[in-house]
């Protein structure tokens, strides 16, 4: 489990295809003469039941199957490629929104297309996005194709089965249409998101691509891989599509897609923060403190210590981190919204009180969790500086307390936040906690920060 | 009697003549009592004489560029000199002085001066040394290594040294003494002023939570160098010090203000303040607990500067969401 640990801290953010794509781009023309192999794998195993299944779905797909390009206008060139797929008679697709983000965000500089199997294209609109869900919907000029229904159960919420066959279709890193087979693993445990954790090799450009049953029904939308995993992919579950669909089916003409994007992140980080709030903090043992921890099961907690280092560090550290995969897709550049509190026991082996002192510097200087690029996003950081007693009484140790803060500049009403905050009972033990707060209201941080900071504790 | 003096651009002696005759003539030609090799002199230029009062008196023999004292712009066709200010004739200065000149009363020589400034110059040295130690280890963290230190002390050391060891060249060069001690002096007190204020810069940001001097550190370091390099180039030469102090303030005022927009530039840019946040033993807190309520309220304050930055940050709606 350890072992495993580095590379999910370092790896648990979503993967959007069509930004894979873009990069693997580069290395299309050395691949395309083998890409005849990929076609074949398939095939390969062809002689096993449930195979044939996939030959039979596969061979009613092709013309329900979409690819979806961004292509920059002026350019008349694609800059990334994903997957889609008919759902309605007349021309409505489904598709990841980050698929099409940066014609939502920037319809002027970026257009979008659609290449079906049989070769043909043409443009797409787009209607509509869900945000959270990383779901859009776009309409294609086609009548009367063939397009996909959704199963009934996954609907419902009944079905399918864990270890139920499933089968993946798109076009991955833009070689041709693939179907992949696999197995439903119920839905991804400590997710805040709902997503379905589907075990089979989904590939960059697969985004937006449908994940059926062996009926050729939809159960789940590709959206997303673990990076440093061995087939653990994700899938969109069909409920959200579904009612994207509904919803889009009633609206009158094409809303601001801007707004709506930006009025959907407001609603949805303030859902997540109203019930990060609700679920509150547990306070956990780490030495002679007590340390807030989230109460909320959606949050991925680790700890470390530096104790088994050679030569033998004069400090011990020994930290917990609690992070929470919240993160959405927002734009190429920006995936915003995630939670982390963490802990650090600080404690002088053989150091003095001034050494420690330094040794504490290096743990506690403020840093915002950064999602993109600083000066696109964000205002300059502003920070806040004291010493604190959160709540009178001897087991409130004194503390000294950073807040940092900075606005979104494109958001209003959200800021990220990060409350660094370094006991000073004690000259030679400290506990460094930090809470880091992403797309947060301000006033929800402040609430937060209050609680945070009452939840630490001392017991000598 | 009369003695002429031919002097440097710094106005020191450079030759000395003393001419028995009542009268003397000065020019560039070989037929005058003394001869200078200005192109600008005429062949014959000045003569000296004294008047019925037996007050020395130079006059201009009608040369092309006249005869002028010291800097000055007026032309004089006679002057009765008092044998201080200097008389400029070409681009030579000269002065004009009989043997009745009064002199400055002997000065008293300074008993055991050089080997007490020594004794201080070493003092200062080790006491900055030993800060720079003391420092290194209070802010260990790691396992000290002795290399470390005796790195960092002869980099420092060396640094100093360079720093006097052209200051001394330009004194020999401008004024024909090096000073080393004085400059050595003059050099480890601005150290050591810049090491007390690094600390204390620092003491005041956690200790007082007052973080504005450690923000402008660079500000002091300037003023600092620049006040330490007025006081060598006073070593240097003890005259023109208006001019000379004129040109480090100049120096002074265009680096601080290049560094302030430098970084005002990389605040803009990377929206980081770039300020570290020193912590030290908890003994050292002066100011008083704040309450939750009031450490938070201006935490709330700050929203409104936030809000701000992103008005300022979008200041047209255009492709707003």
């Amino acid at each position: 489990m350890r072992s495993k640990r580095g590379e999910l801290g370092a790896t648990c953010a979503r993967l959007p295809w069509g930004r894979m794509s873009l990069l693997f781009r580069a290395i299309l023309a050395s691949v395309a003469l083998t890409s005849q192999l990929f076609g074949a794998v398939p095939a390969a195993s062809a002689s096993e039941a449930p195979s044939s299944a996939a030959e039979g779905i596969y061979a009613a797909a092709p013309p329900r199957l979409l690819q979806i390009r961004t292509l920059v206008v002026d350019a008349a060139r694609q800059t990334s490629t994903g997957s889609g797929f008919l759902v309605s008679a007349d021309g409505l697709a489904i598709t990841n929104y980050h698929v099409v983000s940066q014609v939502a965000l920037e319809p002027g500089t970026y257009r979008l297309e659609y290449a079906a199997a049989d070769g043909s294209h043409g443009d797409v609109t787009l209607l509509g996005v869900d945000l959270p869900n990383d779901l859009a919907i776009v309409r294609l000029d086609k009548h009367d194709a063939p397009f996909f229904a959704f199963n009934k159960a996954a609907i419902e919420g009944t079905g399918p089965q864990k270890g139920e066959r499933l089968y993946s279709m798109g076009n991955p890193l833009d070689l041709g249409f693939t179907i992949v087979e696999g197995t439903y693993n119920g839905l991804v445990e400590k997710s805040y998101n709902e997503r379905i954790h589907f075990t089979g090799a989904l590939n960059p450009g697969m985004s937006g691509g449908p994940t059926v049953t062996a009926d050729g029904l939809i159960v789940g939308i590709n959206v997303a891989t673990r990076r440093g995993g061995q087939l653990v992919s994700f899938l969109v579950p069909a409920k959200f599509a579904e009612a994207l669909l509904r919803r889009v089916s009633t609206q009158e003409g094409t809303p601001n897609l801007r707004a709506d994007i930006a009025r959907q992140l407001g609603a949805w980080r303030a859902a997540l923060y109203a019930s990060f709030a609700e679920a509150g903090f547990r306070s956990n043992a780490l030495g002679p403190y007590r340390a807030p921890d989230s109460a909320a099961t959606w949050f991925n907690c680790w700890a470390q210590t530096n104790m088994g280092a050679k030569p033998k560090p004069r400090a011990r550290i020994d930290t917990t981190e609690c992070s929470s995969d919240t993160s959405v897709f927002v734009a190429e550049d920006l995936n915003t919204g995630a939670i982390r509190i963490d802990h650090s026991l600080v404690t002088a082996v053989e150091l003095n009180q001034f050494q420690f002192a330094s040794a504490l510097t290096q743990q506690a200087q403020p840093r915002l969790l950064t999602a993109g690029p600083l000066r696109k996003w964000y205002t300059s950081e502003r920070c806040h500086e004291d010493f604190v007693r959160a709540v009178p009484g001897p087991q409130h140790p004194p503390l000294r307390a950073i807040w940092c803060a900075r606005a979104y500049r494109e958001f209003d009403g959200l800021y990220d936040v990060s409350l660094v905050a370094v006991t000073q009972d004690d000259g030679r033990e400290a506990l460094v906690s930090r809470l880091s707060l992403q797309a947060v209201g301000y006033d929800e941080a402040v609430a937060l920060g209050k609680r945070f900071l009452e939840t630490v504790e001392v017991i000598r | 009697m009369i003695w002429v003096e031919i002097l440097s651009r710094h106005r020191d002696v450079a030759t000395r003549l003393r001419l028995a005759g009542p009268e003397a003539r000065i020019g560039r030609g070989y037929d005058n009592d003394v001869v200078v090799d200005d192109p600008y002199v005429a062949a014959r230029h000045l003569r000296v004489f004294r008047d019925d009062a037996g007050r020395l008196v130079v006059e201009d023999l009608g040369s092309a560029n006249g005869m002028f004292l010291d800097r000055g712009r007026e032309r004089f066709e006679r002057i009765i000199t008092d044998g201080k200010m200097p008389i400029r004739i070409g681009q030579t200065f000269l002065r004009i002085r009989d043997n009745a000149h009064e002199v400055e009363v002997e000065r008293i020589v300074p008993v055991h001066s050089g080997r007490r400034r020594l004794v201080m110059a070493v003092a200062l040295g080790a006491l900055i040394l030993g800060v720079d130690v003391l420092k290194r280890w209070l802010t260990e963290t790691g396992e000290p290594r002795i290399s470390h230190y005796v790195t960092e002390l002869l980099a420092v050391a060396a640094t100093a040294i360079g720093w006097v060891g052209i200051w001394a060249l330009l004194a020999r060069i401008f004024s024909g003494h090096a000073r080393f001690l004085s400059n050595l002096l003059i050099a480890l007190a601005g150290l050591l002023v810049f090491t007390f204020y690094n600390e204390f810069v620092q003491y005041l940001g956690f200790a007082w939570t007052w973080s504005v001097p450690a923000s402008y550190e660079y500000v002091a370091a300037w003023l600092l160098l620049g006040m330490t390099c007025f006081l060598h180039l006073r070593e240097v030469g003890s005259t023109h010090l208006w001019p000379k102090g004129l040109i480090v303030t100049a120096l002074l005022v265009t680096a601080i203000a290049v560094q302030t927009i430098q970084r005002s530039e990389a605040f803009s840019a990377s929206g980081r303040q770039g300020i570290t946040q020193v912590l030290m033993p908890p003994a050292f807190r002066a100011v008083r607990l704040q309450d939750q309520d009031s450490f938070f309220g201006e935490i709330a304050a700050l929203k409104a500067t936030l809000d701000s930055d992103r008005a300022k940050a979008r200041p047209d709606d255009s492709g707003r969401f």
